[in-house]
Formats: C-alpha cells, structure tokens, sequence
C-alpha cells in the first residue's frame, strides 16, 4: 500500500499552501530545527544517503559570514524522476524545503540547480519563486520576522556529473563540470569558498513535511535504519509505471512492482535495477527483500535514488549493457584515469559483447578488473559505481555460462 | 603525529600529504598527474592508497596524513588497482604494434614507460584506442600529438598556475575529453608565447618543439652554404644530461668539438653577442637614465616573455629595452661584419642556433627581424643530432670555440640564469658611470632561483632599485604591481622561464628544481673560470665596434641590434 506522507499536499494550490512547515521553524531555535532533522535521520535522497542533519549541523557550526544552500535538482540518474513529480506538483514544498535549511543554517542565500532538460519543472519553479516573493516568503524578513531568504534558481546544461555535489558547485560558478577533490567538503568550503549545504529536492521537501508537525513523524515511519518514506519512480515493464510513495521496510521490492506498479509485463520478471543505473540488480531470487537501506545494502544493492526500473526475461539484456554503458562512457567528466579510460574500454567490449550475443570469460574478468579498480580510486561517486550495474548483469546471467 | 606505513611506524611534525609523508620513508609511489610545480590534482589514481578503516583507496597526493592513521602502499588491493590502472592508461595513449614508442620525441624521458615499470606490468588486455583528434601544427615552436596525450592536465595546469599564459584547457566531456586552444584554433593562434612549460611538463610525447634537426643536416651537407652555429650559454651546463650525466656537468669545450663533428664550417658562441647585448643595453638604460626616458627598463632576451607582455601587458611596450635578444644579434652581426670579414656572399651564410628555449623558434620568424637566424635547435634537438652521428659527447677531447665571434666574457656565460642579464649589465653599467674598476663582481643578491629577486645596488652614491624576475607568473604579478604602484623600479631583468634559460622549454626533460640549481651552479662556475669578466672588456666586442658598428646606440648598431614590438591585445 501506498503510504501518503510526502505526497499529502497533493493537489493543494499554492494559495491554499500554508507554509506550516516554515512557519513552525521560524518559531524554533535554529538548532532545534537541526535536532529535529537529525532526530529523523532523514537520510539524503539523491543517492548517496548522507544523513542531513549532521550536514546542517556542520555548516551551523562553521563560522562564515555568507553560506549557501544549493538543492541539488540536477535529477540525471537515467529511470529517475521522482525530482520532476515534486517540482511539477509540490514546488513550494521543495522551495520551502530551501528556506528552512537556510534559516537552521544561517544562510541568507540559496540557490537550486535544476536539470536542464526539465522545462516543465523550471517554469513552475520559477514562477512558484515569484510568488512566494510576493507572499513574503522569500525575501526580506520573511513573514515578519529577522530571517531574510534569497533563492535564484540555475539551469544545468546537461551533464550528468554535476549532479555530484562539488561538479555542481563547479557549474554554479561557471567551472567546468567536473568534481573537486574532498576534502575540504562543500560544508567548509563550498560554493565560492563558503560553507554549503547542497541536498537533494527530495530531501529538502521531506525536511518542510517533518517540520510540519508537532512531533516527529519520522519516528513512526520505517524501520530503525530507515525512517520515513521514499518516493519511488518505477518505469519500464510495468502496467502502471509512476511515482509512488514507500513507508521504509513496509513493502518488499516485489510487492512494489507488483502493487503499486500493476506488475511485470511480458513473460516474466528478468531483473529489478532497484535505483538508478549505478545500482546492482535484484534477480527474481532476490527481489523479495524489504524495501530499506539495511536490507538492500546488505544483498550487495543499493536504494540509490530510488529510480526503480523493471526488465522483463523478454529484453535482450546485453543490449540494455551496452546502453547502460553507452551512458557513462558518455556522461564521464572525463577528468580521473579509472572512470574515464574504464567506461571507455568497457563500451567497447560491450559493443563487441552486444555484436556477438554472449560475452567472453575474459571481458567479464576485464571488465570486473575495471569495476574494482573504477569502485576503488575513481574521483567521485558517479565515478565509483558507474559499472555496478553492467558488471551485475554478467555477474548475474552470464558468467557462469560462459568460457 | 605518529603514523603507520607498511606496518612500519613513523612520526612527523607536519601533516604532509601521504605522498610527501612516504617519500620521507624512501616508498616510492607511482605517480602520472603530480608534479612538484602545480597545485596536486587527483586524475591519475595511480597515487591511491589503502587505509585501513576506508571503503576506497585515497589518493595519496591530496591526502593528509593524521595521527594513527595506518597506509599500505603497496597491497595487493592496490598493485591490482594501480596495475588495471596502468592498463587503461596505456590503451589510452596510442601505442601501436608499429612500435612508435621508438620513434616518439619523449622514447627517452618517457614516464609512461618508467611508471609501467615500476608498477610491474606484464601484459595490456585491452587494445589501444586511438583518438582522433588531430595534430596541432600551428605553431612556429610546438607540436601537439594528441594521440599521445594522456590528459593528465599537466600542460594545461603549467600554462595557467607557472605561466599565468592560460591558453591550454580541457575541451568536452568522457571519451572526448581532450586538451586543446581556444575554439581548438591551435597554439599558434591563439596567446601561446611558446616558452615550452608545457613540453618539459608532458609526461608523454604529446607535446614537443618543432623540429627542424632535418632541415640543419641538409644545409650542414650543401657543399655551397657557409653554415656556422651558434650555442645559448644554458646549453653547455644540460646536454650532458641527455648522455645519462649527472646534472651540472660543463661540457662546453666537448660541446664545441661535437658541433665540428657534426660539419659547421664555424662553431660560434651566443655568449659573444650576450656581450654585445650588455654594451647596448647598459647604454640604452644609462641613457635613458640620464634623460628621463621611460624607467624601468626591461630586459628583451626572451622572447617568451616579450610575447607575454606584448599579449597582456601592451601599455608597458616602451618600457622594453629595443635591445634584439644575443640570438637575433648574433645572426645580424654574422651576415653584415662577419660575412663581409672573411669575403662570404652574405646571403650564402646560413646561422643556426642551439638554443634552450623554443620561443627562439618563433623569435627566429618575427617579421621584425626575419633573416637573422636560419634554423633554431633546441638543447635536446643537438642531443639527438650528435646520437645519429654517433659523436660520443661526453668522452669528446676539447676544443675552443672559433674567432671573432666564439670570444666571450664570464658576464655573459650568467645570461643562462635567473638574474644573469641584470648582474652582467650591472657590471658594465658601473664601471661606465664611475669609470673605476668594480672590486667586487659578483652580485649575490640578484642570484638564486626565488620567483622575483629585489635589490638596491648603490653606483657611486647613486641608488639603482633593480628587480629580476623569471617565470612568468611572476612576471604576471610584478607588472601588476608596478601598475598599481606598489613597487617602483629603475630596471627590471624578466625571463618567461623558471630559473631563467637553464630551465627553458629546449631543455632536457626532466627539469625539476633540483637539477635546475645544479645548472645554475655549474652557470656560476663558468662565469668564474673566466679571465675576463665583464662584457665591455670583451677584445672582440671592442674591436667589432671600432671596426663596424661606432659605439653603442649608434646608427649602425641601431639597424642592426634592436628592434620594435606590437601591441597584441
């Protein structure tokens, strides 16, 4: 069952919107606005889960007279769009998400770096800005109090690396999109050398619903590991592919599809890309696992950014490999050795792989050499897990056929 | 802090990178994107160590040591990174089965090669793929291959944070990241000033100097030019090191009886017309001096520098001394006074120059002063000229340069440093102004290898503030600060490259910080070994001017040894 928690404004216009969750902040000790958000352990939605408590925390307590808050809306995880769904249909909970990472934090600026292929979603956005200027929600003494917020939104220019939080910074600024070297991490030093908080949309809405409440519903959603819910976007073959919303550990991956997304077209289930293509899959032995981190994490997968896609046994899978692995030869920032030179040489076995119609035992050693290599020393995140997936294709179907 | 290495224990009082912090425990880690000139950078990886206690390995070049922390630089997890790594990397840099690593400019300074090696490389699954972006051969002075190139960002790193030139960039993204000029028009189109940093940078053979060793061995064989060589002072204290000898070695004489070898009909020396230099400079400053002309003066030796200024920096023109640099010198005094001297038609005497420097290639071109010099060499050009003609340099019995214009002065030799132009003008200026005997030679506070040397050196209860500057990053900061009025100078020494011409773009590769004070050193020893130091006491720079140019400044050597600039910005 669909758990409406994220999702309960749905449908509000932004007239009727309250902005209850700011208002509640801006009631609150700054600090008390962190506690809050670390006591829900909301973890960061885009991927990586870096709880965002502590990240506030950390740039509360480092000293500068300007900080940032950037919300990360470069949504580039190919199968993921769930970003998009809370832009176009919840924008002034992602704004006032924005806000109240910027009044807990003491940061006067924000900033949100939408991908640029969301027209839809930057439009609305946009014009979500201008309103809540006008209500006073943004702007000088926000809604009479000392608190002043300003947010100028920035459009990507199509990389997929600069959804990685320092190639975003980099691209802000007007760099090259490719990452920097941690530490220092963006909470220190960050987008123009000050302190910064960059988090998820998802994230940042999530923390305006937790502040909506006089308690803390966090601690009644999930499981221990994993509070509250998460917006899961399912495509491929599924009857009802879409945004759905998840209580942590309440359904199992295969309940989701199946549920929620009207189940498996074709002949049968071939695999689950769980979230996102830089996530291992979850086989029709596998995919009966509670949906949290813990219990993904711990069969080898990831929750990742929660872009569930579905592949029926009917796909040519080497197929889906080789456009998998088109992606990321591609979207490499082309600046570290391992990711750049291993997603280009892994293409091209996989091309040949694709050609041929099985892969040899050789290029699935290769190409496993490469993932440990790329997964050990790449420069960044997208860098570590871009062959997760590809290798855990052959891993999965064919290494044990193969000579 | 205490730290573990390899299970062994260490204490440092720093917290030095844990690439610094292993090299103090004689573990040596391979490295491709670091370079003790730029800032660290993290592409390579092949730097990354384990730690335990961390999921990834970390970079060893950007990573600070902490207390307790405990590092394995050579695990098995890491050889198995670094050697997949190593892999890729040399797939990536177009190594063909035609064995081109033979005939690449860098076969033997290669460090590919040297790292393969050390991480233990037995075999490369992967074939290579080559790139296609093609070959820039725009400019006068460098090459780009980009098949070889690695884009470890070194070349470009160099330009911008050593030269502040900023004319090389990282263009697109994945397999078509490359290096390349603005709108990819090419090195010669764009504000490269050719100084070569680049080229001792690359660690491949991506980068190098235009040759021009095919054109000299004809015209060496054409039975109907007079072809005599000339050779730049930082030559003779660094080709040594292209015959595997310890850096500093003097091999001037040697030298000498190579170029014979080779079949100059004259073997010349750039430290003649270095003399003929400080006699016009000296004056030109003297005299603007005296009569308020534009102060300060600066130096016009390197022509790197001078296409740096004229680039980014045209309000400050007249500031340049009109002075032609020794090399362009040389070539007019050799077709006018020389030619004429020993009865050769002037057009049939061809000028080639051995030069550390790869702008000279361009400075040979400059439509100002085209037909001085035929063919420019650099350092590691003459090397392999003298390997194909099997000439055994280091072993060569000595010989001396040939007369009039192989006489030369100590001031002159110290034109291959840093600081080297302004203690030989210093010299002249102030036996010129006192018309005493200077006691005391050397110079001390206008040597050494710091970016920008200041000092105020007094000339008869006159206070001269005097500046030198090498590198031109340096060079960048100083005309900053001079145009906000912060510092204030009479005469300023610039060299576009770090150390001066012992480290030009021409030199043999490597050069790092440690062999650069070995050549200077071996500069200084020169300077020393002369009788005659001073370049106004040069018998042939005295008798040319008695019996061809006058004096200085005067008509002849006006249309002879200087020149003008443009403004290009």
């Amino acid at each position: 069952m669909e758990k409406i928690f994220l999702k309960s404004d749905l449908g509000k216009s932004f007239e009727d919107y309250e902005f209850s969750g700011l208002k509640n902040s801006l009631k609150m000790e700054q600090t008390q606005v962190i506690d809050k958000i670390k006591d829900s352990v909301l973890k960061g939605r885009g991927g990586a889960g870096f709880p965002a408590g502590i990240k506030w925390e950390t740039a509360y307590h480092v000293e500068d007279d300007i900080k940032f808050v950037v919300c990360n809306a470069d949504e580039g995880e190919p199968g993921t769009f769930k970003d998009r769904f809370l832009m176009e249909n919840l924008p002034y909970k992602v704004i006032e998400g924005i806000v109240i990472c910027g009044y807990a934090i003491g940061s006067k600026y924000g900033y949100i770096y939408i991908r640029g292929e969301y027209t839809q979603a930057i439009k609305i956005i946009r014009k979500t800005i201008q309103k809540m200027y006008e209500r006073n929600i943004l702007g000088n003494n926000i809604l009479g109090t000392d608190f002043s917020f300003d947010i100028k939104l920035v459009r990507g220019a199509g990389a997929y690396v600069c959804g990685d939080e320092t190639s975003l910074i980099n691209s802000i600024e007007g760099e090259r999109g490719m990452s920097r070297i941690k530490p220092p991490l963006p909470v220190f030093e960050g987008l123009y050398g000050k302190p910064t908080v960059v988090n998820n949309v998802e994230t940042l809405s999530a923390a305006a619903e937790i502040m909506k409440y006089d308690y803390n519903p966090y601690l009644q959603l999930g499981t221990e590991k994993s509070k509250g819910t998460k917006l899961v976007s399912i495509s491929g073959d599924v009857y009802k592919p879409g945004v759905y919303e998840v209580e942590f550990g309440k359904m199992t991956v295969k309940e989701i599809v199946n549920e929620l997304a009207g189940g498996v077209k074709g002949s049968g289930l071939g695999f689950v890309i769980p979230g996102g293509i830089s996530t291992e899959v979850l086989t029709e032995n596998e995919w009966d696992v509670p949906y949290t981190y813990e219990d993904l994490f711990k069969i080898g997968t990831n929750i990742g950014s929660g872009g569930m896609i579905v592949v029926s046994k009917d796909r040519n899978y080497l197929e889906i490999i080789k456009n998998v692995s088109d992606f990321f030869r591609d979207e490499t920032c082309g600046t570290c050795f391992p990711c750049r030179e291993g997603n280009k040489n892994i293409n091209k076995m996989v091309s040949e792989i694709y050609e041929r119609g099985y892969p040899m035992k050789k290029e699935i050693e290769i190409i496993s050499d490469i993932k440990n290599a790329v997964s050990l020393a790449a420069r960044c995140g997208f860098g570590e897990a871009s062959v997760n997936l590809i290798l855990s294709i052959l891993e999965n179907f064919y290494a044990k056929k193969v000579k | 802090m205490k730290v573990k290495i390899n299970n062994k224990e260490y204490e440092f009082q720093e917290e030095l990178s844990i690439l610094d912090a292993v090299k103090k425990a004689h573990i040596i880690i391979p490295t491709l994107c670091y370079s003790e000139k730029l800032k660290p950078f993290g592409s390579c990886r092949l730097c990354s160590v384990e730690i335990k206690g961390e999921r990834t390995l970390k970079p060893a070049c950007v990573t600070k040591i902490s207390n307790g922390m405990e590092i394995y630089t050579h695990s098995e997890k890491v050889r198995k990174v670094r050697s997949t790594i190593m892999e890729l990397i040399i797939a990536s840099h177009g190594i063909s089965c035609n064995l081109n690593c033979l005939t690449c400019s860098k076969s033997a300074s290669c460090e590919i090669k040297v790292i393969a090696e050390e991480i233990g490389i037995m075999e490369v699954r992967v074939p290579p793929i080559s790139s296609r972006v093609p070959e820039d051969r725009s400019s006068y002075s460098i090459v780009r291959e980009p098949q070889k190139c690695i884009v470890c960002d070194r070349c470009v790193r160099k330009c911008a944070e050593v030269q502040s030139v900023n004319i090389l960039t990282i263009a697109n993204r994945g397999p078509d990241t490359y290096v390349t000029t603005f709108l990819d028009k090419g090195m010669g189109n764009v504000d490269c000033v050719n100084c070569g940093q680049c080229v001792i940078e690359c660690p491949t053979g991506a980068l190098h100097e235009v040759y021009q060793t095919d054109q000299v061995w004809n015209v060496i064989s054409d039975n109907s030019k007079y072809v005599i060589v000339q050779t730049a002072p930082a030559v003779r204290v660094a080709i040594a090191e292209e015959f595997g000898a310890e850096p500093g070695r003097i091999v001037t004489k040697q030298l000498v009886t190579g170029l014979r070898l080779l079949g100059f009909d004259k073997v010349f020396d750039t430290n003649f017309s270095a003399d003929l230099t400080i006699m016009e400079e000296a004056s030109e400053f003297l005299e603007r001096f005296k009569n308020g002309g534009k102060l300060p003066l600066f130096t016009s030796c390197s022509p790197g520098w001078i296409k740096f200024i004229e680039h980014n920096y045209p309000e400050f023109l007249d500031n340049l001394s009109t002075c032609k640099s020794p090399q362009q010198m040389f070539g007019a005094i050799a077709k006018t006074y020389y030619a004429d001297k020993i009865g050769i038609p002037r057009e049939d005497m061809i000028v080639v120059s051995i030069m550390p420097c790869t702008a000279k290639k361009y400075e040979r071109v400059r439509p100002e002063m085209k037909g001085d010099v035929d063919y420019v060499l650099t350092t590691r050009e003459l090397a392999k000229m003298f390997k194909l003609a099997g000439i055994d340099l280091l072993n060569l019995p000595s010989e001396e340069y040939d007369e009039p214009l192989g006489i030369t002065t100590g001031a002159a030799a110290i034109f291959g440093a840093t600081g080297g132009v302004m203690e030989a003008a210093l010299r002249t200026a102030y036996e010129v102004i006192t018309g005493k005997t200077l006691e005391r030679l050397d110079f001390e506070s206008v040597r050494g290898i710091e970016g920008i040397k200041e000092a105020v050196i007094e000339i008869d209860g006159l206070k001269l503030n005097v500046a030198v500057v090498n590198g031109l990053g340096n060079a960048r900061k100083m005309l900053d600060m001079i145009k906000n009025g912060e510092k204030d100078y009479h005469f300023i020494e610039f060299m576009a490259c770090p150390g001066g011409c012992i480290g030009g773009g021409g030199q043999p590769i490597p050069t790092t910080k440690e062999i650069l004070s070995k050549r200077m050193k071996a500069i200084y020893e020169i300077d020393k070994s002369f009788e005659i130091r001073k370049s106004h006491e040069n018998p042939a720079i005295q008798a040319l001017y008695k019996e061809f140019l006058g004096e200085p400044l005067s008509e002849k050597s006006h249309e002879l040894l200087h020149t003008t600039y443009i403004a290009r910005s």
